[in-house]
C-alpha cells in the first residue's frame, strides 16, 4: 500500500514538471494473480529512466482470452489501450484486425536487435509473415513434474529417470500399480499440449506459410499415440485440468506433464508434504528438429499516435530487455525470452541459486522454444478444440490414433478453408 | 381556458407514465434483439472493422453441423432430468416440512434455511465446492465410496457421466426455490376444503392429497414448471465452472455454446444464430405453457 501511495505520488511529481512533453501511456495485462507484482515493478522502473513517460495500467483481465476480448470491445468503442500483454497464442487475433502495429520500422537493424537479446526463436514468436508484431515476455514450455517419493515407492529412481517415453510410460504403470488412490501419471488433452508431442517427436502442425495442415505424419500419430498408451498402459485417468492440479500437490499422482508456469503453485502446493522435481520433455528426434510451443506472454503496440508509438516502443523494449527480464522471472517464475539474460549469469545467479528448480525449465525453454501455431482464420481458435477432444477420443474411447490424427487433420482443412 | 383538450392531456399523461418503461425496453431488450438478428445473418467476428451478409449459412451449420446438434440434444437431456426431479424433490421437501411445522417448527424452519441455501448462495463459490467434493481420488464422495470398497468414477471428466453430474447438480440448485413456492401454495389451501373432504370420506393421506392439496397446487404448480423450466434451459454457470462444456463437447449445453462460439471463438456472427435459436425455444416453451395450461389450472 505504501508502496503504491509513493508511486503513485511519484507519478503526479512527474506529471507537475514536465507537463507539456508528457506522454501517457495505457498498458494492460492479464493474469493478475501472477502478474500484478511484475507490472507495478516494471512500470515504476521504466519511469524512473523515462520521467517524460507516465504508465497507466489498465484493471488487469482475468485470463488472456478475457484480456483479448477486452481489448476488441475497447478498440469497437475507440479506447483500446497503447500496449498490451496477451497470450502468444493470441495475439494473431489482433492482428488479424489490423489492431497490432507492425513493429519492424522501431526495430531498424536487424543484427543489431539480435545483439540486445532478442534471438531469431524469440523474435519467431512473435512473427508472422516475416513480419514482427509481437515481442514475447515471459515464456513457457511444457515440462514433466515429478513425486520423486511415489518414485522410489514404485521402486525407480530418481538418479536414472527415464528420458524416452517408454521408460516414463513403464515407470508411471509401477505408479500406478501402488494403490487404487495413486495415478501413475497425468497430461491434459489439449491443443497446447498435443503440439507440443508433436514437437518432440519433429513434427510441425502446419507449413510455415500455413497453407496446410501436417500434423498427419508419423510424428503427429506419435504424438497421439502417447496419450492412447498413457491411458491404456499406465492408466491415466480421464481427470479434468483442475482435478490433476489439485491431485499432484496433495501426493497421489506421480507423474504430470504441464505448463511450466505451474512451478511456483506446485512448489507452495506441495510444501511439507515432498519435493518437487522438474525434468525437460524426452528428445524423440533430432534435436535440431524438435521444438517445444512456447505459452507466456508478449507485448504489442496497439496505439496508432506516432508520439505514443515512439513511447510505446521504449517501455517495450525495456520491458522485453535484461532489466525488464529480470523484474518478470523474479516476480512470476516464468522463463525470460532474452537471451542475454539467459548467458549472463548476473541476472539471475541468484534467483537459480534460491530456485534451482526453475533452471530446467527454463533451459528447456532456451534450447527449444517455438512458435505456438495459432491455426489462421475465423475457425482458428475453433479448431484448437477439436484437437482436444480428438485426443480424448484416443485415450478415454481407444480411437486408433493413426485413423484419428488423419481424419482430425481432414476436419481442420475443411475448417479452415486450406482445399 | 384549456390549451390542449381533455382527451390528448390524458394521452399526454399515459405517455409520461408508460413511456420511460417503454423506452428503457426498446432500448435495452427489443434494439439488442434486433441487432443480434441481424448479426446472426453475417459473418461477423468479435472486434472486426466489417462483416458480410451470409443469409442463412450460420443457422444452417446449426442444423448440419455435430458439435452444435449435441449442444442441443445435451441441454434437452439435462431439461428433462432436471425439470421433473427438481419439481417432484421440491414438493416432497415443502410437504414434509409443512407437516413438520406443526409439531417441530423449530427444526422445520432450520430445515427450509438448509434446503434454501444452494439458491442463495453464490453458485460460482459453490462450483468451488463441488469441484473438491467430487474429486476422482481426493473428493469426499469417491473417499466415502472408497470406504465402502468401491472405486468412485470420475463425476465431471468422465464423457458419459458428466451430464448426469451437472443434471443432479441443477436439481440440488433448483429443489430449495421451488420448495419456498410450493410452501406458499399450500400455505394458501384454506383448511375448510380439507374438512369438507373428510366429511366426504376423503381423510386418508393419499386422498387429501389428491383431492385438495395437489389440484389447489395447480397454479403454483404452472409457475413452478416455467421457472424450472426456463431454468434448466439457461443453464451456464455450472458447465463453464466445473467442465467448461468438456470432456470432448460431452457437457456443451446452448447458452454455453452461445458465450465458447462468440466469446472464446469470437464467431459473433454464429453465436448470434445460436442465440436466436435459444431465444425461439424459450419463447416457444413459454407461450404453449400459458396457452394450454393456464386454463386448467385456475378455479375462479
Amino acid at each position: 500500500m505504501r508502496r503504491l501511495l509513493i508511486s503513485s505520488l511519484a507519478v503526479l511529481a512527474v506529471a507537475g514538471t514536465a507537463a507539456a512533453e508528457d506522454i501517457t501511456l495505457r498498458v494492460h495485462y492479464a493474469i493478475p494473480t501472477i502478474w500484478s507484482d511484475a507490472q507495478t515493478k516494471l512500470a515504476e522502473a521504466f519511469m524512473a529512466e523515462n520521467p517524460d513517460v507516465t504508465i497507466v495500467i489498465d484493471g488487469a483481465a482475468e485470463g488472456y482470452e478475457d484480456g483479448v476480448q477486452r481489448i476488441l470491445r475497447e478498440s469497437v468503442a475507440g479506447n483500446a489501450p497503447d500496449v498490451a500483454y496477451v497470450g502468444l497464442n493470441l495475439w494473431r487475433v489482433l492482428e488479424s484486425r489490423g489492431l497490432a502495429q507492425p513493429l519492424d520500422g522501431f526495430i531498424g537493424d536487424e543484427a543489431e536487435f539480435e545483439a540486445k537479446g532478442y534471438t531469431p526463436a524469440l523474435r519467431s514468436l512473435g512473427q508472422f509473415n516475416d513480419t514482427q508484431y509481437a515481442l514475447g515476455t515471459s515464456a513457457s514450455t511444457l515440462v514433466i513434474y515429478v513425486n520423486p517419493d511415489l518414485v522410489e515407492q514404485a521402486g525407480g529412481s530418481m538418479d536414472d529417470f527415464p528420458t524416452d517415453f517408454d521408460g516414463i510410460i513403464e515407470l508411471a504403470a509401477q505408479i500406478d500399480a501402488l494403490s487404487p488412490t495413486i495415478d501413475g501419471i497425468w497430461t491434459q488433452r489439449h491443443d497446447w499440449r498435443f503440439q507440443s508431442f508433436l514437437g518432440a517427436y519433429g513434427g510441425r502442425p502446419m507449413t510455415p506459410d500455413e497453407s496446410d495442415i501436417t500434423f498427419d505424419d508419423e510424428a503427429g500419430i506419435a504424438a497421439a499415440t502417447l496419450y492412447q498408451r498413457f491411458a491404456q498402459e499406465a492408466g491415466m485417468q480421464s481427470y479434468n485440468e483442475g482435478n490433476a492440479r489439485q491431485a499432484f500437490p496433495a501426493g497421489t499422482l506421480g507423474i504430470m506433464i504441464e505448463s511450466s508456469s505451474l512451478l511456483n503453485r506446485f512448489l507452495e502446493g506441495a510444501d511439507g508434504r515432498f519435493e518437487v522435481v522438474v525434468k525437460p520433455l524426452p528428445i524423440m528426434a533430432e534435436p535440431e528438429d524438435v521444438y517445444f510451443p512456447t505459452g507466456g506472454s508478449a507485448l504489442v503496440m496497439l496505439t496508432d499516435d506516432e508520439a505514443k508509438q515512439e513511447a510505446a516502443w521504449r517501455y517495450m523494449m525495456f520491458a522485453t530487455g535484461p532489466e525488464g527480464a529480470k523484474i518478470i522471472v523474479e516476480n512470476t517464475g516464468f522463463a525470460p525470452t532474452n537471451a542475454l539474460v539467459i548467458e549472463d549469469e548476473t541476472y539471475l545467479a541468484d534467483f537459480y541459486a534460491e530456485n534451482p528448480m526453475h533452471r530446467p525449465a527454463h533451459e528447456q525453454v532456451a534450447r527449444f522454444a517455438g512458435p505456438w501455431y495459432a491455426f489462421p482464420g475465423p475457425e482458428g481458435v475453433a479448431v484448437t478444440d477439436l484437437i482436444a477432444a480428438a485426443m480424448v477420443e484416443v485415450s478415454d474411447g481407444g480411437a486408433d490414433p493413426e485413423e484419428t490424427v488423419k481424419e482430425l487433420a481432414e476436419t481442420l482443412r475443411d475448417r479452415l478453408g486450406m482445399r | 381556458m384549456r390549451l390542449i383538450s381533455r382527451r390528448s392531456a390524458d394521452a399526454l399523461t399515459d405517455l409520461w407514465l408508460a413511456g420511460p418503461a417503454t423506452l428503457a425496453m426498446l432500448v435495452l431488450i427489443f434494439i439488442p434483439v434486433a441487432i443480434v438478428a441481424m448479426l446472426s445473418f453475417t459473418d461477423y467476428q468479435f472486434g472486426a472493422r466489417s462483416f458480410n451478409w451470409i443469409g442463412f449459412d450460420n443457422y444452417l451449420v446449426l442444423i448440419t453441423d455435430p458439435q452444435a446438434r449435441r449442444a442441443i440434444t445435451n441441454t434437452i437431456l439435462y431439461a428433462a432430468i432436471v425439470i421433473p426431479f427438481s419439481i417432484l424433490f421440491g414438493l416432497l421437501v415443502a410437504l414434509g416440512l409443512h407437516g413438520l411445522m406443526q409439531y417441530a417448527p423449530r427444526l422445520s424452519a432450520i430445515l427450509r434455511a438448509a434446503y434454501f441455501l444452494p439458491v442463495a448462495a453464490t453458485l460460482v463459490a459453490m462450483a468451488v465446492v463441488w469441484q473438491m467434493m467430487l474429486h476422482p481420488n481426493l473428493g469426499l464422495v469417491n473417499q466415502m465410496l472408497g470406504a465402502a470398497g468401491i472405486r468412485g468414477p470420475a463425476w465431471l471428466s468422465d464423457r458419459g457421466l458428466v451430464l448426469y453430474t451437472l443434471a443432479v447438480i441443477g436439481v440440488w440448485q433448483t429443489v430449495g426455490y421451488n420448495m419456498v413456492l410450493f410452501l406458499a401454495g399450500l400455505a394458501a389451501i384454506p383448511q375448510h376444503l380439507y374438512d369438507a373432504a373428510e366429511v366426504d370420506g376423503a381423510d386418508r393421506g393419499w386422498e387429501r392429497f389428491w383431492t385438495v392439496t395437489w389440484p389447489m397446487l395447480g397454479p403454483t404448480t404452472l409457475f413452478v414448471t416455467v421457472v424450472t423450466a426456463t431454468g434448466a434451459f439457461r443453464v451456464f454457470e455450472t458447465v463453464a465452472t466445473l467442465t467448461r462444456g468438456g470432456p470432448a463437447f460431452a457437457s456443451d449445453v446452448l447458452v454455453y455454446a452461445i458465450y465458447r462460439e462468440g466469446f472464446v471463438y469470437f464467431k459473433a456472427g454464429y453465436s448470434s444464430a445460436i442465440t436466436m435459436v435459444f431465444f425461439a425455444f424459450v419463447l416457444l416453451f413459454t407461450v404453449v405453457k400459458f396457452r394450454f395450461m393456464e386454463k386448467r389450472v385456475h378455479y375462479r
